[in-house]
């Protein structure tokens, strides 16, 4: 029975969002507030399921060795709230300086070696080989003349003429659009997909017409 | 107003009716047009193909239910891999609303009204066998079977909960959950979401770490794959497989360039190219909704193809490419 409701609840909706794309109404924007407010809701009383209670409240309470000493986080959290008390709103910079500071102690050296690094090094490869096929080395060709068009047209610090900043800022623009191109193309198949996931939903387990 | 400008001024809403109806219609009458998997998808499937029972993987449900049309079916598949080779399994999620969706998944693989589930054996149910010592996967089945427990027909196997899977559940900051879980799982994930420690579980005893790991798939519909690839791949070396939106996807094709993943299924087409896959090699008897739904994107597309086409036949035809605006509504 619950199940029933939830699946008419969630059928409901679905058409009341898509209602707006015939015009906005009052569906659309019941559906567009509870989403927000369900979603909240529903995030709230996770992260008090899955952290707060197993993390903070269950060692304080059964007495824990050493659990005093996550009063110090909780406390630190807690000073995010004193935003919303004019006087002493100053203090809620702190957690926010310790997770900026720490978060970046953390994450900088290893995105560095993700993001750039690591990008930096498949670059770096030999246009031709010998025994290589000769589809790769139209691969390699393209993507390291492709990589070095792209940057030479964000190098703003010369006027994009001549041979080398001129014709290699203009492939740089054909490369990039082709870039954009493949991505809107993705975009399209995207936004199909979420399209059809709900049509298989309103067809399939709501109204039990499609398998 | 010519015919020209008409076209271009034609009301939006009939462009939606007409992608809504290209997108029902298939549903009652497919066309069945292959779907050939790439090297990207075989990737992950060959390196899932190459782990077994004494291996382990984490599938992290690391989406909302927004893009789960993209990300459930690949998420689904990846799973149903991992339970027809017998490869424990620990389920996490980047969001909230993901441990709802990983929920949802492993419902829908456990369903004992579909064909080809996976019987579902919760922790307390064959506690008997854990207390008789037995830890290896081929000794539990052996000793469920044994106590008169037979594999219903439509079902092609048994998911014994704390050994085939541990469901981890959510955590805020998972980026920081990845750091931590390169140390010690259990240091992030005391319990399971059903509160059984995870100390006690056959499946921690081997993989106590993301060191342990064999791989990990992080179905993403945002950028938490990213933190995968920077606190895993990097820190330690665990091997990633990115399954990703299909707006997301070309931006992440350069992991694959540089061999920080082992492969990427992006969007319902690779959702579609794992499920084909799985389908070929008999770890399914059926399709899954990725591939129906690819035969529908299909005609979707062929629509928005021919619409592009049309509009710009009549950008040109009516000459509007010479005038600095159009008349009418635009």
């Amino acid at each position: 029975m619950t199940e029933t409701i939830g699946l008419w609840v969630a059928a409901l909706f679905t058409i009341g969002i898509y209602s707006f794309l015939y015009k906005e109404n009052p569906l659309y924007r019941l559906a567009e507030h509870l989403v927000i407010g369900v979603s909240l809701g529903y995030n709230i009383a996770i992260t008090y399921t899955n952290v707060i209670q197993p993390k903070l409240l269950d060692p304080i309470s059964s007495g824990e060795q050493g659990a005093w000493l996550l009063l110090v986080p909780a406390i630190l959290g807690l000073l995010y709230i004193t935003r919303f008390f004019p006087g002493v709103g100053w203090l809620s910079r702190y957690p926010m300086a310790f997770l900026m500071g720490a978060g970046m102690g953390v994450g900088f050296p290893l995105s560095m070696k993700a993001q750039v690094l690591r990008q930096l090094e498949a670059s770096l490869i030999p246009l031709y080989e010998t025994g290589m096929a000769w589809d790769v080395v139209i691969g390699n060709v393209v993507m390291v003349l492709g990589t070095l068009a792209a940057l030479i047209y964000f190098f703003f610090s010369k006027p994009h003429k001549g041979l080398f900043f001129g014709t290699g800022s203009k492939i740089g623009i054909w490369v990039i659009m082709i870039g954009f191109g493949a991505t809107f193309g993705f975009t399209v198949m995207g936004r199909i997909s979420l399209l059809i996931g709900r049509i298989q939903f309103l067809l399939g387990d709501w109204l039990h017409i499609i398998e | 107003m010519n015919i020209w400008e008409k076209m271009l001024n034609v009301d939006r809403r009939w462009i939606f009716l007409l992608i809504g109806i290209a997108c029902v219609v298939p549903f009652f009458n497919p066309l069945g047009l292959p779907i050939l998997p790439s090297a990207e998808v075989m990737g992950i499937y060959d390196h899932i193909e190459g782990l077994g029972p004494d291996n382990a993987i984490i599938v992290s449900f690391d989406f909302e239910p927004g893009t789960a049309a993209e990300n459930q079916p690949m998420s689904v598949a990846a799973l149903r891999h991992a339970f027809a080779r017998n490869i424990p399994v620990y389920v996490t999620s980047y969001w909230p609303l993901g441990q709802a969706m990983a929920a949802m998944a492993i419902s829908e693989l456990t369903d004992e009204s579909l064909e080809d589930y996976f019987k579902y054996v919760e922790w307390e149910d064959w506690a008997s066998i854990r207390d008789q010592g037995i830890v290896d996967r081929a000794g539990i089945e052996e000793a469920w079977t044994a106590e008169g427990n037979t594999l219903p027909e439509n079902a092609r196997g048994w998911v014994f909960e704390g050994r085939d899977i541990a469901f981890l559940g959510y955590l805020p900051y998972f980026h920081l959950v990845i750091l931590g879980m390169t140390s010690s799982i259990a240091s992030q994930f005391p319990t399971d979401v059903s509160g059984t420690p995870l100390e006690e579980m056959p499946i921690y005893q081997d993989h106590k770490s993301l060191r342990d790991i064999d791989l990990a798939v992080t179905s993403a519909g945002g950028s938490a794959c990213v933190s995968w690839i920077t606190y895993g791949r990097e820190k330690i070396g665990l091997p990633i497989a990115f399954g990703v939106t299909a707006v997301m996807a070309t931006d992440y094709y350069i992991f694959i360039q540089s061999g920080q993943i082992v492969g990427q299924m992006g969007g319902l087409r690779g959702a579609a190219e794992y499920e084909v896959l799985l389908k070929e090699n008999g770890y399914n008897k059926g399709y899954g909704k990725a591939f129906i739904g690819m035969d529908v994107q299909n005609i979707a597309h062929l629509l928005i193809i021919f619409l592009v086409v049309l509009g710009n036949i009549a950008f040109f035809a009516g000459g509007f490419h010479k005038k600095t605006k159009l008349k009418g509504r635009r």
